[in-house]
């Protein structure tokens, strides 16, 4: 049943408390139009931001503080960031924002909207370590272009993010600072390496975040935390700013509480640059005119769309709880008119070993720079060679070293024929395959995880047993295809359940459609709440 | 199962042992479908010599304490022999790609731009004096 009624989800996404509670959002009803797109601004996070905003019924002053408050109170428990902004100087631009729209003047798509940035992406104006003490206390030169964007569009940096040590972990646990709780049971991880971009939007401390993805690293903190996470397809978004971990295969992605929020962000900040020899030239299509109102929604909105079930990803191996939350996802997208079957990729399970063969050798050569000389923190020595062992001995930890390790031994003379060369080689037949199943199939699914969230400190001393989660994330990485994660249903664990997401995978820079199919997803999902029981015990805030 | 005797046979050291093939821990319960192994030989362990710990430290200039050799090099050798899976693949004739290769060519002009903020670099550099980066003096090595 499709209704255009859905308070409970709505005010579920925006529980409000104190200050706002005479400007109750009751008040943006499905039944106001909003400016020039032709669905509810309930379904999305910044539209109704931009609404409230241009129609005076909030100010971004009043919006900040309620978002500050709520980091207040959750980050003791869950500790997402690193660094957080100066509140004075984030309500100093809202004031701003807040002062030219009494003036009537224009101002940008996302003003008002705050934004967590994930710590291994560059912003001029605050430390950027990327987890680790190498860099402790490192300020860039420069802004990430994505992150230039999002500031351009008047978007409020509200502060950034733990992460697994520059991006190498599933965890946030590789961090050189602290590690971050997942909001559904602060006893869990939140994933990783974007546990603290993904944990933010799950609690609500801020509306969308950036994370990065190499291997999985949105997708899969995505899944964790119940949230949205969009990993474009390589060369979709600028990777200037970003600090390299993979260079073939890192990507910078957005995690929002609605796949509308996701989508805008992505348009936000992708297309061309010419500091990124990798970033396409491709049109930028406008995600958001692909949205359609709940209620103009026909009985079966995707009628024909083939959707291909990966079967390597739902056989023996996954959880039996996150199978069972796929096949739901599955039924409901045949509900919608999906034609759905299962395609077989024999070469998948190759990806894992292929993709660690990459990552560690491109990583070896990328994290040579950190080095004590030009930025970071120096150890002292007498000589050369001994700044350089030290510095990087003391600044870098324990998964970065092995790593690091293993990239070099796999690039040595000698061995790189059997390990680099034979890894690129399976990129070649994963990037075939996946290019022969979506010939055929418009999309293909697949769990983003083969389990939810589990307990801090389960994984951390059986390198193998966390490298074995990335199966269902890595081969996207190696194809660079798109992907869209969003959460579908729950497994026991935790006070309330933790939650699961469905992975959509899609053609290369076919963004459009996962963001469409998803949303329409999103719409249409009833009977689930993915809105942590920690935002609700906070403050007592409604949901 | 052909590839449950593989995994006996190579005698990974993986927590999570056969018996348990159906839980989410296990790492290899995927690798069963892997249809182009070329031979069923048991050798999916790297042929090759296993890793020199303190030589791969020295060229990647970083010094590892002696506890760490001891940590690292099981977990090293773990991973490395599980690369060596990619031995057994039939890959004659697939071209190696060097990225996804989603789109051409995508060069800018060869023309210099200035970068304007050059005290936000220098004020990073550890050892900075004016106008050199201070770095101690190179010991050469016979």
């Amino acid at each position: 049943m499709l209704s255009t009624i859905q308070p409970p989800r709505y005010l579920s996404r925006f529980p409000l408390r104190g200050r706002t509670k005479s400007r109750s959002f009751h008040i943006l009803s499905s039944a106001q139009p909003v400016t020039k797109t032709c669905f509810a601004a309930d379904q999305s996070q910044i539209l109704s931001i931009r609404d409230s905003l241009l129609n005076r019924h909030l100010s971004a002053v009043e919006l900040t503080h309620s978002y500050l408050d709520r980091l207040k109170q959750t980050e003791p428990h869950i500790n997402c960031f690193l660094h957080v902004s100066d509140p004075d100087k984030v309500l100093k631009q809202a004031q701003d924002i807040d002062d030219k729209i009494k003036r009537n003047e224009e101002v940008g798509p996302l003003a008002g909207v705050l934004v967590a940035i994930k710590d291994n992406i560059c912003t001029a104006d605050m430390p950027s370590t990327g987890g680790s003490y190498i860099l402790e206390g490192y300020r860039p030169p420069f802004d990430a272009t994505a992150v230039k964007r999002l500031k351009d569009l008047g978007a409020i940096v509200v502060g950034k993010t733990n992460l697994d040590e520059f991006g190498m972990g599933s965890t946030t646990e590789a961090s050189a600072f602290k590690v971050t709780a997942n909001p559904w049971d602060l006893s869990r991880v939140p994933g990783g390496s974007s546990g603290g971009s993904a944990a933010s939007v799950s609690a609500r401390q801020c509306v969308v975040s950036l994370g990065s993805d190499t291997g999985g690293s949105v997708r899969q903190p995505a899944s964790f935390c119940g949230v949205v996470g969009l990993k474009p397809t390589y060369g979709r978004v600028s990777r200037f700013g970003l600090m390299a971990y993979a260079s073939s295969l890192d990507v910078i992605g957005c995690f929002g509480s609605s796949v509308a929020d996701t989508g805008i962000l992505l348009h936000a900040i992708s297309g061309h640059d010419s500091l990124d020899a990798t970033s396409s030239k491709r049109e930028v299509p406008d995600f958001t005119s692909q949205f359609t109102y709940a209620s103009s929604l026909k009985s079966r909105p995707l009628e024909g769309l083939r959707v291909g079930l990966i079967r390597e990803t739902v056989d023996a191996g996954v959880d039996s709880g996150v199978k069972s939350a796929i096949e739901g996802a599955a039924a409901h997208l045949e509900q919608l008119g999906c034609v759905l079957k299962e395609v077989s990729l024999p070469s998948f399970s190759l990806g894992l070993p292929a993709y660690y063969i990459l990552a560690s050798s491109e990583s070896s050569s990328n994290l040579s720079r950190y080095d004590g000389v030009r930025y970071g923190n120096q150890a002292s020595s007498d000589e050369l060679n001994g700044l350089y062992e030290e510095s990087r001995a003391k600044g870098f930890g324990s998964e970065v070293k092995m790593r690091i390790l293993m990239g070099t031994y796999a690039l040595s003379a000698g061995y790189y024929d059997a390990y680099y060369k034979r890894a690129q080689q399976v990129r070649t037949i994963i990037r075939k395959s996946f290019k022969a199943a979506l010939d055929e199939n418009d999309i293909l699914i697949s769990p983003a995880a083969p389990s939810a969230a589990y307990k801090i400190g389960e994984k951390k001393n059986d390198p193998l047993a966390m490298y074995a989660g990335d199966i269902m994330t890595v081969n996207v990485n190696l194809a660079g295809l798109p992907a869209l994660v969003l959460p579908c249903g729950f497994v026991e664990g935790g006070a309330v359940g933790l939650p699961v997401g469905l992975q959509i995978i899609g053609a290369a820079f076919d963004e459009e459609k996962l963001v469409k199919v998803g949303h329409i997803f999103e719409q249409t999902l009833e009977g689930y709440n993915f809105v942590p029981p920690l935002i609700t015990d906070v403050g007592g805030a409604s949901a | 199962m052909g590839s449950r005797a593989l995994l006996m046979l190579t005698n990974f050291n993986f927590k999570a042992t056969v018996s348990s093939f159906g839980s989410a821990s296990n790492p290899f319960f995927l690798i069963k479908n892997n249809l182009r192994i070329r031979n069923f030989s048991t050798k999916t362990r790297s042929s090759l010599q296993p890793p020199d710990l303190p030589g791969l430290a020295e060229t990647a200039r970083i010094s590892l304490a002696p506890n760490e050799v001891e940590e690292f090099a099981p977990k090293i050798g773990q991973v490395i022999d599980w690369f060596g899976q990619l031995q057994a693949v039939d890959l004659d004739n697939v071209e190696p790609a060097i990225r996804a290769d989603t789109e051409g060519d995508n060069l800018r002009e060869d023309v210099p731009q200035t970068f304007e903020n050059k005290e936000a670099l220098i004020a990073s550099v550890p050892s900075y004096e004016e106008p050199y980066i201070k770095v101690p003096k190179v010991l050469n090595k016979e």
